[in-house]
């Protein structure tokens, strides 16, 4: 049977190649040999998106919060990678469009366990629950969040990467609405 | 009263208009500074995220041992600045991000991204500044 294979994809932080083939989709790391797999019986929904590493397939599974995502594909790939999703496990691989505005007010939902941010009802970034390493409430609106950094071997200053250690969030939602407007009436 | 800026109008603004908008450089996860679209993109959680210049009141950078940290401050209501806040918010009550803060190994880059988030700010207040003096 036949397998199609991409190179150049990433599982989070780690660089692999996937093949979609009819038994399921698996990944594999170059090195460490770190493996995720999918089979056809189990998967539940397919979703291409912009990411910061170009296109994401994200793929749902049964029964399950369990989602798996991939970065890495280009543009050109959609055709391919949503033809074969269709071919194989006869789903539709839908676009799923994101919030581009530039802007820093939303809502929060929980979508599994991923807590999404939107804007204009569109998501503009999930955060990973588990990789929240540890979260504080300062004073009643402030809510941050400080994430676990992934063990990946030190690169050299030049290539190091950017890496996000904290988000701070403001809901003023949890105050009594008329209270903090009172002083000049 | 004012303290959220409530009864000022608010201007605004956006950074893309959709997908295909972002510009093709944005490959990994990496803060990007978009000058033509007075946006910074930051990546969180392997999401491309932008963020205009206006949503962005200023950044500050620290250096702690072998990494140096880098973090973007928004405009939020409810900011305990000292001054009288007249910022005016399309939605007060909405959440809002306040902070993201990043670090890295390489200080180079980390001071190239503050100067450039900071002029970009600049520039912006300048026009800002230029056109209300036009206006009077």
């Amino acid at each position: 049977m036949s397998t199609t294979e991409y190179g150049d994809i990433w599982h989070l932080e780690e660089h692999g190649k996937l093949r979609i083939g009819s038994s399921g989709i698996s990944w594999k790391a170059l090195e460490g040999g770190k493996t995720v797999n999918v089979p056809a019986s189990e998967l539940k929904w397919a979703e291409w998106t912009r990411v910061a590493r170009q296109f994401q397939l994200r793929i749902g599974l049964k029964d399950t919060w369990r989602r798996e995502a991939f970065d890495g594909f280009t543009r050109q790939d959609q055709d391919s990678v949503g033809g074969l999703i269709k071919q194989h496990f006869d789903l539709n691989m839908e676009v799923k469009e994101l919030s581009w505005r530039g802007w820093n007010w939303g809502a929060t939902d929980f979508r599994g366990q991923d807590l999404v941010f939107l804007i204009g009802n569109k998501p503009a970034f999930e955060i990973p629950l588990p990789s929240v390493a540890n979260s504080n409430i300062a004073g009643k609106t402030e809510v941050s969040l400080e994430f676990i950094q992934p063990d990946m071997p030190k690169k050299s200053a030049k290539n190091a990467p950017d890496e996000l250690m904290e988000l701070r969030m403001y809901i003023p939602g949890t105050l009594p609405k008329d209270n903090d407007n009172e002083d000049d009436a | 009263g004012e303290a959220d800026g409530r009864g000022k109008e608010w201007k605004r603004f956006i950074s893309y208009k959709g997908e295909g908008a972002l510009p093709s450089e944005v490959t990994e996860p990496k803060i990007y500074i978009d000058k033509k679209a007075l946006t910074v993109v930051l990546p969180i959680h392997g999401f491309a995220v932008p963020f205009h210049i206006n949503a962005i009141k200023n950044a500050s950078k620290n250096d702690e041992a072998e990494y140096v940290y880098l973090r973007i401050n928004f405009q939020t209501p409810g900011q305990l600045t000292g001054k009288k806040e007249d910022t005016p918010f399309e939605d007060p009550d909405a959440t809002f991000i306040r902070s993201l803060t990043y670090r890295s190994l390489n200080r180079t880059r980390f001071d190239n991204l503050f100067a450039a988030i900071q002029q970009l700010k600049k520039d912006v207040n300048k026009r800002e500044q230029q056109k209300k003096e036009m206006a009077d």
